[in-house]
């Protein structure tokens, strides 16, 4: 099913669950206000329903804007689900209060990456169909093929299809869980190669905190980086403190990070986030065989004690030390 | 800045009055009741509190602080003798001048006290005492243990220039004065409106039911004054922080006429 | 060798005329990752010149993100770490950046008291923009005020005339700098060639009906509505050239007490939060509201100027796309389209 076809029926959904009273909120998106953006869209009459769309640029979390107590319908695509998933397991919101609207997704269209591709173009408007993208503003139009311009997590998906799913749209779409390449290919550089990668990337950082507030699972009401007392992370834009600041949070997201993305698209400077909660989830994985939000069964690894944990980090004191 | 002394005010520990007098090399100023400064902590931090104190007395600066931060904590444990940072005066104060020859209301509420304690005592300084109409101060506080400045109100009390009305929420323990909260005695009041001001200042819940009292009693809103509280870090109007509509409280205010302050946008009211 | 910019090498050679001034610092847009920022450069082919529009501010040029403002040694001595730079040349903003800096100007360097940390580095600093060819579908700055040509702030502005730019010296620091490199001066600033852009430039809103709207609309429920997106992360006041809010932190440098001043953002929920707990902007509506009422109507109050220059930035940026234009519109306008 296309985008025009899924974005009727997406809204022909969400005026029922209103009418019907099964959802007090559809969370979905609705067209954005400038070219190759689709914006998050909180609709609570029937009547308003048909803003909602579909398309390949609906690329924000929106597992965000749940509201604990609130009954609310959502369009989410896999990586949305694996947060509502670890959500629910963290009891932040209860699975009877949340209609998922499962739409399985191929990746969604990285606006840089497009610019990237067609330096020079400055693109005023884009047709899709059938995932190519055509897009206007140049002396001519040019087309790509989303899946050549996606997002990182996107080529990285390991869920293309909602894990948890109550009104299912559109047509599954094949897993291929690639693993994580990227997290190899960066462990492989030389270790100063890799602080240099660190470096630039912690050297953009502005401190502005966009990266937790688009996290789907940073909801803690009161955050670590804004405590005074103890001051566990100084603030400011200090090289250690940026560090100090960004390991610290991939530490409390570790199994917990479905790997969304949402973070490095929220920065405005464009840090790489990836290299600490992809690392972090390719650790957890090997550690403990578990991946944040692909199985509603599975206990949080780090919430829960097995006695087959790995524990080579306990050193035999019978042993010489090495 | 040289700490003196530091008094304990309330049963509970959470709110001491440290005095500071000024430290060799620093410069003394003069400054009006209702202005604040900012005490600095080095590597701790700064942070904004009313001077608690009369200006008629100004070998010594007092600053009422409740422990509640880093900073605050920090400014709890000083002992006499330390030194520590100041940036003052700040703000407006309040408009000692226009509320010369009137009558006046004094209105605290908790914590919000600390400068109009210091507005009272600069009033009934013999110097400034005849240039003041008559003197009404309604103090309260939750519960008998979170009364500030007890010499001071011992003090007011046997002084017949000065209707002293100290009043508690919730009587506790051998308490023998009023009770009830502020407002409540704020209503029983005769006051001629034409020539009255009142100065207000405490919680926002406090503020909130006193206004429709002296509205009752017929002050105008350009005769009420109160003094807000904002968080603010540089004082100086430069940060941002504590900026309402176009105005800076921190250069504008604290204190402003409830007449001023219904121009501004209703974050305050 | 011609001392007029008549094309895109000679914009070069003239940086680098720039660059061979004996003891100046050169500021220009440099690649930052995918994007790209203002920062400084030892050789002209440092500088991105074609760069796309939304580049990081140049705020932090002129206020740095964490900027050391006390420091207290072991002798227990406070001094003042007021900066002293050298000359310095911020090149290639577009107009909309350099009036935000006139904007800059207003707050820290207006009324009773100046910033010296602030008025240390801006003296110090020779603004050269580089008028607009084009508009990107983020920009806006005619409906605040300004315009792709626009001399306000700038000291010297090479206004887009045929393959290259021609020369205008829009103030005595200008004229100085001009003549320090023999770059010829040639426009005055009338007939500039717009080309296509100034047509495309209309207003979206009149500010004076925004600002009065505004100042009415206080209750209004649909800032509740309007804002139900945004994530209150503060990427737009972050990113924004003429955001002037900050904190005042301390803390310890190689062994040294200081305090700093840190960027902020009235965006964040403990900007107002007061020690009692209470605070006025309870809500992200709230603080969202504030922005637009900063912004759009106490700014006009207080500086005489909005606080926005419709560079566009925030609309790029913000990474749920709330558009603080559809928000100008709702509350001041008939809307476009």
């Amino acid at each position: 099913m296309n985008g025009a076809g899924l974005s009727s029926r997406i809204a022909e959904t969400a005026a029922r669950l209103l009418s019907e009273g099964r959802a007090e909120v559809v969370i979905g998106f609705e067209q954005g206000s400038i070219p190759m953006r689709a914006t998050p869209c909180l609709i609570t009459d029937s009547a308003d329903a048909g803003r909602l769309i579909w398309n390949a640029f609906c690329s924000n979390n929106l597992a965000k804007y749940l509201v604990p107590g609130r009954k609310s319908a959502i369009v989410a695509k896999g990586c949305d689900s694996r947060a509502i998933v670890e959500l629910v397991k963290e009891r932040r919101l209860k699975r009877e209060d949340v209609v998922v609207i499962g739409v399985p997704c191929r990746g969604m269209a990285d606006p840089s990456a497009i610019a990237k591709r067609f330096p020079g173009i400055c693109v005023s408007s884009v047709d899709e169909t059938d995932g190519m993208l055509t897009l206007h503003g140049g002396p001519e139009p040019v087309s790509v093929p989303v899946s050549e311009v996606l997002h990182a997590s996107c080529r990285l998906c390991a869920a293309k299809n909602p894990v948890i799913c109550d009104i299912p749209l559109g047509d599954p779409v094949v897993e291929n869980d690639p693993g994580f390449p990227d997290v190899e290919a960066f462990a492989a550089l030389p270790a100063d190669e890799r602080c240099a990668r660190v470096e630039a990337e912690m050297s953009k950082c502005l401190r502005c905190y966009a990266c937790r507030s688009a996290c789907p699972l940073c909801t803690c009401e009161s955050c670590f980086a804004d405590s005074s007392q103890p001051q566990w992370v100084a603030r400011g834009t200090h090289p250690e403190d940026v560090l100090a600041f960004h390991v610290m949070r991939a530490m409390h997201l570790a199994g917990r990070c479905v790997e969304c993305g949402a973070c490095a698209r929220a920065c405005p400077t464009g840090v790489d986030l990836s290299i600490f909660n992809r690392r972090l989830a390719a650790d957890v994985a090997e550690l403990f065989g578990s991946r944040a939000g692909l199985d509603e069964n599975a206990p949080q690894p780090l919430a829960a004690y097995s006695m087959d944990d790995s524990q080579d980090f306990i050193l035999d004191p019978g042993r010489n030390s090495e | 800045m040289r700490v003196e002394r530091i008094v304990t005010e309330t049963e509970d520990g959470s709110i001491r009055t440290i005095s500071l007098s000024f430290a060799e090399g620093s410069k003394p100023f003069a400054f009006i009741p209702g202005q604040f400064s900012e005490l600095s902590i080095m590597g701790v931090g700064e942070a904004p509190f009313g001077i608690a104190s009369s200006p008629m007395t100004p070998d010594a600066l007092d600053f009422t602080i409740a422990r509640v931060g880093t900073v605050t904590t920090e400014l709890h444990y000083l002992e006499p003798g330390e030194t520590i940072g100041l940036r003052g005066p700040l703000g407006n104060g309040y408009p000692v001048d226009a509320l010369k020859g009137r009558d006046l209301l004094v209105i605290g509420g908790g914590f919000g006290f600390s400068t109009l304690r210091a507005f009272t005592n600069y009033a009934l300084h013999p110097d400034n005492r005849g240039g003041f109409g008559r003197l009404v101060v309604v103090y309260g506080a939750r519960n008998p243990g979170l009364l500030l400045y007890r010499d001071d109100l011992r003090n007011w009390a046997s002084r017949d220039d000065v209707q002293l009305i100290v009043t508690v929420d919730r009587a506790e323990g051998d308490w023998a004065g009023a009770v009830g909260n502020v407002p409540s005695h704020v209503k029983g009041l005769e006051v001629d409106p034409a020539s009255t001001a009142a100065l207000v200042c405490g919680p926002p819940a406090m503020i909130r039911y006193t206004l429709p009292v002296l509205d009752a009693l017929g002050l105008a809103p350009s005769d009420i004054f109160l003094s807000l509280e904002m968080k603010m870090k540089c004082g100086i109007g430069k940060c941002g922080r504590c900026s309402i509509g176009g105005s800076y409280v921190c250069i504008d205010g604290p204190v402003y006429s409830l007449a001023r302050l219904r121009e501004l946008p209703g974050e305050f009211s | 060798m011609t001392d007029k910019i008549t094309d895109r090498d000679a914009l070069v050679r003239f940086l680098e005329r720039l660059l061979a001034i004996p003891g100046m610092t050169v500021y220009a847009p440099v690649a930052e990752g995918d994007g790209a920022a203002f920062d400084g450069i030892s050789s002209a082919s440092e500088a991105l010149l074609d760069f796309p529009g939304a580049v990081r501010s140049p705020r932090h040029i002129l206020t740095p993100m964490t900027e050391k403002l006390l420091s207290m040694g072991p002798d227990g001595r406070v001094e003042e770490a007021i900066p002293t730079p050298g000359p310095a040349v911020l090149f290639g903003v577009r107009p909309c950046d350099a009036r935000a800096i006139a904007f800059l100007d207003r707050v820290y360097a207006g009324g009773d008291m100046t910033d010296p940390y602030y008025r240390a580095r801006r003296d110090a600093l020779t603004i050269v923009s580089l008028g607009c060819r084009e508009q990107r579908p983020t920009c806006f700055c005619t409906t605040t005020g300004g315009g792709p040509l626009s001399p306000e702030g700038s000291d010297i502005m090479l206004e887009p005339s045929g393959k290259g730019w021609s020369v205008r010296a829009v103030s005595e620091k200008g004229r100085a700098l001009a003549d320090a490199t023999g770059i010829v001066v040639e426009s005055n600033g009338e007939n500039p060639d717009t080309g296509s852009i100034g047509a495309e430039m209309t207003p979206r809103v009149d500010l004076a009906a925004l600002k009065k709207s505004l100042d009415e609309s206080f209750d209004d429920p649909r800032w509740q509505t309007l804002t139900a997106k945004c994530l209150g992360c503060g990427a737009c006041s972050f990113i924004c050239p003429s955001c002037h809010c900050f904190d005042i932190v301390d803390g310890e440098e190689d062994g040294v007490t200081v305090r700093s001043r840190i960027w902020d953002t009235c965006q964040f929920k403990a900007f107002t939060k007061q020690a009692s707990g209470h605070d006025p902007r309870p809500t992200g509506a709230d603080r969202f509201k504030h922005r637009m009422m900063h912004k759009f109507s106490y700014c006009i109050d207080s500086y005489g100027m909005p606080g926005c220059v419709g560079c566009g930035r925030c609309v790029e940026a913000c990474p749920v796309n709330l558009d603080i234009r559809r928000l100008m519109e709702a509350f001041g306008g008939d809307g476009l389209e």
